[in-house]
């Protein structure tokens, strides 16, 4: 399977991931970053860097776990693993919004969208010919997809 | 052709074993057999009441997973006893002989010993479709306009909710001093008790039902509770516990207490039997479930698998938009235990730390990023040195950040199973 691999030393927290992440998945119809509302919370990105605390970087991102414990969980058959490509895809449609998905997650990476109803997670931006948007914006290379 | 691998129940155990069976033993007959007509989430049932969904968009697989997995399913089969040594289901007609058998029967409500509760013909639970079916109906054939709950725990809270949704007017009797006992403390329960009370709901909190009016047509019109209170209803939902579904066992030989015995490879005490799910008393919550089916599905192929994630006292809960992680110890069980707390409007925090050690979580209003509270509290993680460096409220799986060579995470300097 694809799997956007991490290389922490190489982030400089830029956040262009985060970027490219509402962009790829905003649902006004508009295109560009320049047009991104980011007061709006439908924007929130899926992807999350985090200070380590001594000046580094800790890129988040959902790793489409071989044993995905947030489709474990899950009691709506929302989260499931791709027969094909084995990323977890998320259902919106189906999720009953009972977050255990959120609990379960060892990594925290899962989490509940503004309205409540649904979560936020990587969808490998099913798995568009060009690749996930956020490898194509990090300027680093911290960020990769490998086969794995 | 040898005898079918059989699996009772199509809820959250049956289901996940069912799968993992498959993929285990891609050639063997897998028959299931289930009471109910639809493969269905039990946590859902409320947006079944509520009006929100119908029954198909209760099930928790696709469409086609009988068909896709070639798994035979006996629907609405009752399964009437077993036969460990001739190795049979025993069915309502005839009985169904099998290779290796799994018992996911799950719990069954329990209607407390409350005169006229019993036998009156308008009191429900609220644990299978059919019962949200039952209560459905009467709201569509009656003017229902208020229904007495018995306990306020996810269940009931979860019936309140539909009911309320509908407009209708509720009333729901608590032994406990508050709301969700089992998940919150004063603090987070009264959040929520607002949020009901806002929307119509009456909750009569420390007080049971003691008594209760049944008019000549076997119907309860009124409870009495023991404070004296007399309150009218249209009918009455119990959602105050479960017990393990296993009278059909009688007579059975298998070793049972509260729920079957089962070992650690999730085995009864018949080698050819296995059992998963509410029905082994072992937990009463849904990942737990799935995960004792898969493992009961290992072992039934002839894999060795343990199932060794016994803990359980984990929830989240999601009211009208408040969202709340519930993990371990609501209060501090001992003596020594450090309380931290965080409060503004819309949300509270709460960890409760002994030894070093996480022992409970309460996060309400946010609970993003919070998924690694239960593996630190699960897998007893050492948080002293990070405690001396930060708040507790700082902690974050970033704390524990480390990438293996396939580019998954773990947990760095510790232990843990999942």
């Amino acid at each position: 399977m694809k799997r956007i691999m991490i290389d922490p030393s190489k982030c400089d927290g830029c956040k262009n991931c985060a970027l490219a992440c509402m962009e790829s998945h905003r649902k006004d119809g508009k295109t560009g970053v320049e047009t991104l509302d980011f007061k709006d919370p439908a924007n929130e990105a899926r992807n999350d860097i985090v200070n380590d605390g001594t000046g580094g970087y800790l890129p988040m991102f959902c790793r489409h776990c071989g044993v995905p414990q947030c489709a474990g969980s899950c009691m709506s058959g929302a989260l499931y693993q791709d027969e094909k490509t084995r990323h977890v895809l998320y259902n919106e449609e189906r999720c009953g919004a009972c977050f255990m998905c959120v609990m379960n997650c060892p990594y925290g990476i899962p989490k509940p969208d503004v309205t409540k109803t649904k979560i936020l997670k990587c969808d490998f931006c099913m798995d568009r010919e060009e690749g996930p948007a956020c490898v194509a914006a990090c300027p680093k290379n911290a960020i990769y997809v490998e086969e794995v | 052709m040898g005898n079918p691998y059989v699996i009772i129940g199509t809820g959250a155990a049956g289901m996940a074993a069912a799968e993992r069976l498959r993929l285990l033993k891609p050639d063997a007959t897998i028959q299931m057999l289930s009471i109910d007509e639809y493969s269905h989430s039990r946590c859902m049932l409320h947006k079944f009441l509520s009006g929100e969904r119908d029954e198909e968009g209760l099930s928790f697989v696709p469409e086609d997973f009988f068909e896709k997995k070639q798994i035979l399913w006996g629907k609405g089969q009752k399964v009437t006893g077993i036969n460990p040594k001739q190795k049979r289901v025993l069915l309502e007609q005839g009985y169904l002989p099998y290779e290796k058998l799994l018992i996911a029967t799950g719990s069954v409500y329990g209607i407390p010993p409350i005169p006229g509760f019993r036998t009156a013909a308008n009191v429900f639970g609220f644990r299978d479709l059919s019962d949200a079916q039952k209560i459905k109906k009467v709201i569509q054939e009656q003017d229902v306009k208020h229904v007495f709950i018995v306990g306020s725990g996810l269940v009931g809270l979860d019936v309140a909710y539909a009911l309320l949704e509908r407009g209708i007017k509720v009333t729901i009797a608590e032994m406990a001093e508050r709301v969700l006992p089992l998940q919150t403390d004063t603090t987070s329960a009264q959040a929520y008790q607002e949020l009901f009370e806002k929307a119509g709901a009456v909750f009569k909190l420390g007080i049971g039902a003691s008594d209760s009016v049944v008019n000549d047509q076997n119907q309860i019109t009124a409870v009495k509770l023991s404070n004296g209170e007399e309150i009218s209803c249209d009918f009455v939902v119990c959602a105050a516990g479960v017990r393990p579904n296993l009278a059909f066992l009688e007579g059975s030989g298998l070793k049972t207490e509260r729920g079957i015995v089962v070992d650690e490879f999730m085995r009864t005490s018949d080698l050819d039997i296995y059992a998963a799910g509410d029905v082994t008393a072992l937990s009463g919550i849904w990942p737990n479930a799935m995960d004792q089916g898969r493992i009961a599905a290992a072992n039934m192929s002839g894999q060795q698998m343990k199932y060794t994630d016994i803990f359980c006292i984990k929830n989240t809960i999601n009211f009208f938009g408040l969202t709340m992680l519930s993990v371990g110890e609501v209060e501090p069980k001992e003596e020594g235990s450090q309380i931290y707390k965080r409060e503004c409007r819309n949300a509270y925090q709460k960890v409760i730390v002994r030894n070093g050690t996480v022992k409970g979580v309460q996060l309400q209003g946010d609970i993003s990023h919070s998924g690694f509270w239960q593996y630190l509290i699960k897998n007893q993680i050492d948080i002293s040195e990070l405690l001396l460096k930060k708040s507790v409220f700082e902690i974050g799986y970033e704390d524990f950040y480390k990438l293996d060579d396939l580019g998954e995470y773990f947990y760095k300097n510790s232990t843990v199973s999942f």
